[in-house]
C-alpha cells in the first residue's frame, strides 16, 4: 500500500502521501476495537479536522456512538485541480450548508474552517479569484477558522497567498489553521510558523497541525497549539501519539483524524483515547487532548457554544442552533446494519 | 418595498435587541451594499441568538400589509437579516438583483432561510421565483421549510405545476401541510389526483400517509378519490376514518354524501363541530421520523 504511494509519480493527495518510513515496520496488534471501546464509555470527543464531504453515512453513525459530538471540516482540495471559481463557491458553500445539515442530521455539531488550499495556490490566476469571494464565506457562522492553510511544496505562490490569508484571519479575529508539508516538513513548520509571528499573530491563535515527534517541541516552545493527526501509514500512529503525551503533557496538544477520501479512520480519536486509557494517562489529559484543548484553540472565534452538543445534539439543541422553534430537520433514525431485512 | 413593512420590522427588532445590536443595525443598514452585505453574513456574530416576541398588533400590521406574512417564532438573526435586505438599496433593478444573486449563491444555511423569508417583502418579486422553486427541491429542511411553511410567496407566485410539487413534497417528507400558507385557495383537480396516486404507492409499500392531507380532495371528489375514501374507512384506524368522513362530509359528490351517511357516528360528530381537520393537525417538521406512521 505505501510502497505504492511512494512508487506513484502523480501528485499525491493532501493527508493520503508517501510514508515516512515507519510505515514499513506497522505495529500489528492484535487488538481489536471492539474489545477496548467500552474504555472511553461517557466521554466526548471533539475531532478538530476531518473532511467528512468524502465520508459515508456510516462513518456519522459509528462516529456519533464513539462519542464525538462535534468536529470541524476544515476547507482542502478536492483531489484533482479545479476547473473555476465555481468549483470553489459549491465547496465553500458545501461545508456550511449541506455538510453542516447532514452532519446535525446524526447529532454532530459541524464546524468548518475556510481558506485557500496551499496546493490550491499555486494556479496564481484561479488564486486571486478566490481571495475575492473568501472573505464572504469568512464571516460566516460556524466558521472558526481560516484553514488549512500554510506549505505543500514551498515555492512562491504558496507564500504569498498563506501571508494574505494570515492578514485576512487578523483582519477577521479568526484561529489559524496550518497544515504543515509531507515533505521537508520540519523546515516547512519553522518557516511556516516564523511568517505567522511575523505578520504579528499571537501563536495561542494558530493551530499547527500534522505534527510529529520531530516537530512537536519546537511547536510548543514558541507557544502555538500542537495537532497532531492519527492517520494510518502516512502520518502519526496512535501509540506514538500516546508517548507523546506522556513526554510533552496534556498542554496545548489536539489529536484529529484529517479523514478524508484517503484511507483513513474517522475513529481516531475514540480509539486514541481508549489506547491513552490503558496505557495510563489520566481522563483529565484525555479529556484535553480529544476535546477541550481544540474548543479552547477554535473557540477564540466567537464560534462554539459548547452548550449545543455538550449534552449531545437532541432535536431541542438542533432547534436552538437555528434559533426557530418551527424550523426543525429532524435526525436520522438508527438503522440495523445486523439486519437481512431492509425496511 | 412597503414602508409600513419596513417600519415595523424595525419596530420588532428594536424592542429585541439591546442598544449596540440596533445602533449596529441601524449603521449596517445605511452602509454601501457590499458592507451591509457582509453585514447580512456576519449577523450571529453581533446579534444575540434569541427567538423575537412579536406584539398581537406588529403581527397584524405585518399581515395587512402582505397578506400571510408573519415573523412569528423568527430568530433575532432571521429578522435582523430579512430587515437588512429591505434596506439594500433598490433603485437600480439590475445591481439589487446582481447583489441578491450572490448572497444566494453563497449562502449557508441559516441565510438561505433568511433569503426565502425576505422573498414576500422583496421588490422584484418575478425574479424570485426561480430561488424559490429550487428551495423547495432544497434536501435541506430547513431551507424547504423556509419557502413552503409560512410563506406566502409560493402561493401569490407559483404556477400550478410548482405549487403541486411543494404540497406533494412536503406531504411526502410528512410535514404539516396546514402551516403552508394558501393551501386552501390554491387546491385543484390535479393535485387532488396525484395526492391519490401518491397515497397508493405509500400503502402498497405498507407505510401511511398523513390523514389531514385529504382534506385537499373534498372538492373533486369522483370515482377515484370516493374508492381512496372507502380504503381509509375500511382501515379500521380512527384518525383515517376521520380524515375520509371529513373530506366526504365537504364534498358535494353525492356518492361521498352517501358513503358517509353509512358511519353516522362519524357525521354525527361533524355535525355537533366536535371533528373538525383540526383534529388531526400535527405540528411536528421532522422530516424523517414521522410521527403518524404505521
Amino acid at each position: 500500500m505505501c510502497q505504492h504511494c511512494k512508487d506513484s509519480s502523480a501528485p499525491n493527495p493532501s493527508h493520503f502521501e508517501e510514508g515516512d518510513g515507519l510505515a514499513n515496520s506497522p505495529a500489528h496488534k492484535e487488538m481489536a476495537w471492539s474489545e477496548y471501546n467500552e474504555l472511553i464509555q461517557g466521554m466526548r470527543f471533539f475531532d478538530p479536522h476531518i473532511h467528512m464531504v468524502s465520508r459515508t453515512t456510516d462513518d456519522y453513525q459509528a462516529m456519533r456512538q464513539a462519542g464525538i459530538v462535534a468536529l470541524i471540516e476544515p476547507s482542502f482540495w478536492v483531489g484533482q485541480p479545479r476547473t473555476g471559481l465555481s468549483s470553489f463557491k459549491d465547496y465553500y458553500s458545501s461545508l456550511v450548508g449541506w455538510e453542516r445539515f447532514r452532519s446535525s442530521q446524526f447529532g454532530i455539531k459541524h464546524y468548518c474552517t475556510m481558506g485557500l488550499n496551499s496546493r490550491e495556490a499555486n494556479n496564481e490566476p484561479l488564486a486571486e479569484q478566490v481571495m475575492e469571494i473568501l472573505p464572504l464565506y469568512i464571516y460566516k457562522e460556524g466558521v472558526v477558522g481560516i484553514g488549512e492553510i500554510g506549505f505543500d511544496d514551498q515555492t512562491p505562490a504558496e507564500e504569498k497567498y498563506y501571508r494574505l490569508q494570515l492578514e485576512l484571519a487578523k483582519e477577521a479575529k479568526l484561529p489559524v489553521q496550518i497544515h504543515t508539508p509531507h515533505r521537508d516538513k520540519k523546515r516547512g513548520t519553522e518557516r511556516s510558523m516564523a511568517i505567522a509571528l511575523e505578520h504579528g499573530l499571537d501563536p495561542s491563535w494558530v493551530i499547527i497541525d500534522h505534527n510529529n515527534e520531530e516537530t512537536v517541541k519546537s511547536v510548543l516552545d514558541q507557544g502555538f497549539y500542537a495537532a497532531f493527526t492519527i492517520y494510518p501509514f502516512t502520518k502519526m500512529g496512535n501509540e506514538r501519539m500516546v508517548k507523546v503525551v506522556e513526554q510533552y503533557g496534556p498542554e496545548r496538544i489536539m489529536v484529529n483524524s484529517a479523514a478524508d477520501w484517503g484511507i483513513s479512520d474517522p475513529l481516531a480519536l475514540p480509539k486514541t483515547a481508549a489506547l491513552m486509557k490503558m496505557r495510563g494517562i489520566s481522563d483529565e489529559a484525555i479529556r484535553l487532548v480529544t476535546y477541550q484543548n481544540a474548543i479552547d484553540a477554535f473557540g477564540k472565534s466567537g464560534q462554539i457554544d459548547v452548550s449545543d452538543f455538550e449534552g449531545g445534539l437532541s432535536v431541542e439543541k438542533t432547534e436552538k442552533f437555528h434559533g426557530n422553534s418551527i424550523l426543525r430537520g429532524g435526525q436520522q433514525p438508527d438503522v440495523s446494519k445486523d439486519s437481512l431485512v431492509i425496511q | 418595498m412597503s414602508h409600513l413593512i419596513d417600519k415595523t420590522l424595525w419596530e420588532i427588532i428594536s424592542q429585541n435587541t439591546s442598544d449596540t445590536e440596533s445602533e449596529w443595525l441601524t449603521e449596517k443598514g445605511k452602509a454601501s451594499p457590499i458592507e451591509l452585505m457582509t453585514a447580512f453574513v456576519a449577523s450571529p456574530r453581533f446579534l444575540s441568538k434569541k427567538i423575537v416576541n412579536v406584539e398581537i398588533e406588529e403581527e397584524k400590521a405585518l399581515t395587512d400589509a402582505v397578506a400571510g406574512f408573519s415573523v412569528n417564532g423568527w430568530s433575532l438573526v432571521r429578522l435582523s437579516r430579512v430587515w437588512l435586505l429591505t434596506q439594500l438599496d433598490e433603485t437600480e433593478k439590475e445591481t439589487f438583483i446582481k447583489n441578491i444573486e450572490t448572497l444566494f449563491d453563497t449562502a449557508e444555511m441559516n441565510e438561505l432561510v433568511a433569503l426565502y423569508s425576505a422573498l414576500p417583502v422583496l421588490a422584484y418579486p418575478e425574479q424570485w421565483l426561480f430561488r424559490a422553486t429550487d428551495a423547495v427541491r432544497s434536501n435541506m429542511g430547513f431551507v424547504f421549510d423556509a419557502i413552503a411553511l409560512h410563506n406566502p410567496f409560493p402561493a401569490k407566485y407559483f404556477s400550478e405545476l410548482a405549487w403541486n410539487q411543494l404540497v406533494l413534497k412536503t406531504i411526502f417528507n410528512d410535514k404539516p401541510v396546514h402551516f403552508i400558507t394558501g393551501l386552501e385557495e390554491r387546491e385543484n383537480a390535479n393535485l387532488a389526483l396525484i395526492l391519490s396516486d401518491f397515497a397508493h404507492e405509500r400503502w402498497a409499500a405498507g407505510r401511511s400517509v398523513a390523514p389531514n392531507v385529504w382534506r385537499l380532495v373534498s372538492k373533486f371528489m369522483n370515482e377515484q378519490l370516493l374508492s381512496d375514501m372507502k380504503h381509509l374507512f375500511e382501515s379500521r384506524q380512527t384518525q383515517n376514518q376521520e380524515a375520509a368522513a371529513l373530506a366526504c362530509y365537504d364534498s358535494d359528490y353525492a356518492p361521498a354524501k352517501a358513503l358517509l351517511s353509512s358511519y353516522p357516528e362519524f357525521e354525527k360528530s361533524i355535525d355537533e363541530g366536535a371533528l373538525t381537520w383540526s383534529n388531526l393537525e400535527f405540528t411536528d417538521l421532522n422530516t424523517y421520523v414521522p410521527t403518524l406512521q404505521r
